[in-house]
């Protein structure tokens, strides 16, 4: 430390433990009304506005390198997966006709109950821009934002199953929380026999764990587990992930289940954005956050009580 | 004007050259160079190791020109990380202003050094820094990252170097042309 102190001639402000401490509440200060109140989303809104020529300059490189990579891709792999992509088309068209026959006689058992259907008809398609730069969480970006009517909550799919969830929405772009985000749940339900459970991310790449699930259980490798829609937000019936291990140990209370996520969670180019799950059920009762992680969460807790 | 600049005569001239103030739009520019390097697309082992180009340039003003550059700027440059980041708003705002301290502080010190002395004391400032990131997301409930968190302050640590050298060089050129 610089224990002499300069003479007083000329005005330099305060000191610098002064302005250190003043700007240390105020990141606290800051922190807190992000992670308690989630009350700055605008303020993110607006610096993410003022630093987005700034991030299209950046990732203009890579994504013109990747546009070249895929202009002189193989002749071979576009025929290969072509004569794929046809073959899949076959097979799930005799799918599609039979959805297109079940689709109908829902609308007729909804119209007949006065119901209102609870899958959405069409999402928005995304695409990933790059991963989020934060070693501590498990985000992606898409380039779909406000514009494009896209709001913090709507659930995230591609191909194969669920993705995550948008959990923070600027102008031009769109943060998704994967699945695999440690304490990110899903309410799910296995397809063998209907049994619900949360599956929790881990934090882990391609891992997400389902914790309470008692020893006795039904449950076994191989099984799929799907949404259940009984949060509201997810609509059910989404690939979330397939039970990897299973391990009963009479010794603890729960299994220890590890299932991986059906998506390719970290290595899709395009996802789908879902409109939110048109409204379930009302909430037994209004509480005070209403963030989707959150709500999640608390889902989460409620299911575990009795 | 008529040999090449070494990087190994400036360093006893450069000290004198920065007396005089650098431009403010050389000061803007460098700040928009860091931020351009911070938000390319990194990600996994690259982005463990990312060197954090706008806490160097952030240093290098603050030593160098501590009138201008101070605790304010860090402020707001961290919550801008944050935001593209996509943190909690205050984290790199945080760990950006407790570094300018350090920096404050020590700056007569630091800058009686040459620069392999300096790199050391930048790199305790860059710890510091990390480990105040670190520290508030395992108090957020995150998994400790494992120890390749600490790879990018000693990168940002070693990248002093040739970031004075960048950095100075407008300021020199500028001296020779006005004393040739």
């Amino acid at each position: 430390m610089i224990a002499r102190e300069p003479p007083a001639f000329f005005h330099r402000g305060p000191s610098p433990l002064a302005r250190l401490t003043f700007f240390t509440l105020a990141a606290v200060a800051l922190m807190i009304a992000d992670h308690r109140f989630h009350a700055l989303d605008t303020v993110r809104t607006v610096l993410s506005l003022l630093a987005q020529p700034i991030q299209q300059v950046a990732s203009a490189p890579s994504e013109a390198l990747g546009r070249l990579a895929e202009y002189f891709s193989n002749q071979d792999r576009l025929m290969r997966e072509n004569s794929e992509l046809r073959t899949r088309v076959l097979e799930q068209s005799a799918a599609a006709q039979e959805a297109r026959l079940l689709k109908a006689e829902q609308a007729h058992l909804l119209e007949m109950t006065q119901a209102r259907s609870r899958y959405a008809d069409s999402g928005t398609i995304a695409e990933v821009l790059y991963n989020a730069r934060n070693p501590f969480t498990r985000k992606i970006v898409i380039d779909k934002g406000l514009g494009q009517a896209i709001s913090a909550g709507m659930p995230v799919i591609d191909g194969t199953g669920v993705v995550g969830q948008v959990t923070n929405v600027g102008w031009f772009t769109s943060e998704v929380t994967l699945v695999t985000e440690k304490d990110q749940s899903v309410p799910v339900m296995i397809v063998r026999n209907g049994l619900r459970a949360v599956a929790v991310g881990s934090g882990k790449v391609g891992s997400i764990d389902v914790p309470f699930m008692p020893v006795a259980a039904d449950i076994q490798n191989g099984d799929v587990f799907v949404t259940s829609g009984i949060d509201g937000t997810y609509p059910p019936g989404l690939v979330v992930a397939t039970v990897t291990s299973v391990d009963k140990n009479a010794a603890y209370v729960f299994a220890k289940v590890v299932a991986r996520p059906a998506a390719g969670v970290d290595n899709h180019r395009y996802v789908m954005v879902l409109p939110p799950a048109a409204a379930a059920a009302p909430r037994p009762e209004a509480r005070g956050d209403e963030a989707p992680r959150k709500a999640g969460k608390d889902r989460a807790r409620a299911r575990r009580q009795p | 004007m008529s040999q090449p600049l070494r990087p190994a005569d400036l360093t006893p001239l450069a000290r004198d050259v920065m007396k005089m103030p650098a431009s403010i739009g050389l000061i803007f520019f460098s700040f928009v160079a860091a931020y351009l390097l911070m938000v390319l697309p990194w990600s996994g082992a690259w982005l463990a190791s990312r060197p954090d180009f706008l806490l160097l340039v952030l240093l290098f003003w603050s030593l160098h020109q501590p009138r201008s550059i101070g605790q304010g700027i860090a402020f707001f440059a961290g919550l801008l990380m944050d935001v593209s980041d996509s943190m909690l708003l205050g984290q790199h705002a945080l760990a950006y202003v407790i570094a300018m301290f350090g920096a404050q502080v020590f700056r007569v010190r630091i800058l009686t050094f040459p620069i392999p002395e300096q790199t050391l004391h930048i790199l305790g400032l860059t710890l510091v820094s990390g480990c105040v990131m670190l520290v508030l997301n395992l108090l957020l409930g995150a998994d400790f990252p494992g120890f390749a968190f600490f790879v990018s302050p000693v990168v940002t640590a070693i990248l002093w170097g040739p970031v004075n050298w960048i950095l100075y060089l407008p300021a020199v050129r500028r001296r020779r042309g006005a004393t040739s």
